[in-house]
């Protein structure tokens, strides 16, 4: 038998002993046993389509979020204002009048922007 | 020369204070095979799990003989733990090793098993079919052998055991030893370290007990 904490090799001696102690009685029909047991209860569906489900809803979920962020990009992107141009916001009966609106209008919504 | 006098292969190891080493088997096709195999459990084919229980199954009795040293409630203990592992086949990730997550259930079921039965008192193991067919002289040694190591491993602590049976009678590399167990490497080279010295301890009182 050997004693060192730092032994990477296996004592066969005393592991043919143990597996004479320990393997019990019948290994085949207790094997048997096992297989039928397993075989008599089937998996829970649910546990298999959970087991498939969970790594494509990470996937899925890794994919929406960078879609998001690509969009969210885009969007800030194309925000930007253009420094040059100054848009007046006129109101609403101007807008919608086929009739030009009158310069007061104009003036007055050129001097509501900040 | 005059050869060696002839002694029988159980006192053969009590006197002998270094055995000879033997690297430890590559375990790498065996994980491969295992990985096909979970690969097809996982799909939900029985016949794949049924190998795997052939493979495993008794290792798993083995480790949990040495934990609950009962032979009934460590067969039901086994087949609890593989229950749970069929269904729960499907979490079994497939990149990981297939092997110490098995036993980490089984292991798992058989303290669970030795928690329960804590009350009671724990039998010695029962004779094997090869110590029936011995001679009386044999059974006489081989029933003392048994009884010597049974005391050994009723010394040692739960994990101790573990570490013990899966490294030296199933041959197992510390890290997936560790993998089981849940603790570092270096854990496991204390406990079997540890485990050994008190075995050696229990064993050495039988080559005094034959004289």
């Amino acid at each position: 038998m050997t004693l060192s904490p730092f032994d990477n090799q296996r004592d066969e001696e005393l592991g043919r002993l143990l597996r004479e102690q320990l393997t019990g009685p019948a290994p085949e029909a207790f094997l048997r046993r096992l297989r039928l047991a397993v075989a008599g209860a089937p998996v829970d569906p649910w546990e298999v389509l959970a087991g498939w489900a969970r790594p494509r809803l990470i996937a899925l979920a890794i994919a929406a979020g960078l879609l998001l962020w690509l969009g969210a990009w885009f969007e800030g992107a194309r925000s930007v204002p253009d420094a040059g141009v100054m848009v007046a916001s006129l109101p609403s009966h101007a807008v919608v009048s086929s009739q030009p609106p009158a310069v007061d209008e104009i003036m007055a919504a050129l001097r509501e922007r900040p | 020369m005059k050869p060696p006098a002839v002694r029988s292969r159980d006192t053969a190891y009590l006197l002998t204070a270094q055995r000879p080493q033997r690297p430890e088997p590559s375990l790498r096709t065996s994980d491969v095979e295992d990985a096909e195999l979970a690969q097809a459990a996982v799909r939900g084919d029985p016949d794949a799990f049924g190998q795997l229980i052939d493979r495993h199954g008794l290792a798993a009795r083995r480790a949990a003989r040495a934990i609950l040293r009962d032979e009934d409630e460590a067969d039901d203990a086994v087949q609890e733990g593989m229950l749970a592992a069929w269904r729960a086949i499907a979490r079994f990730e497939p990149a990981r090793p297939f092997r110490p997550w098995l036993m980490r259930i089984v292991v798992n079921a058989a303290l669970d098993a030795l928690r329960r039965s804590r009350v009671r008192q724990a039998e010695p193991l029962g004779e094997t079919i090869e110590s029936a067919e011995l001679g009386p002289d044999r059974r006489a040694e081989a029933s003392l052998l048994r009884a010597k190591l049974d005391a050994g491993l009723a010394t040692l602590p739960e994990r101790q055991r573990i570490a013990l049976v899966l490294f030296d009678a199933e041959g197992w590399a510390h890290a997936d030893i560790a993998a089981t167990l849940g603790v570092p490497e270096g854990t496991v080279r204390s406990y079997v370290f540890h485990a050994r010295r008190a075995m050696r301890r229990s064993l050495g009182t039988l080559a005094e007990g034959m004289k």
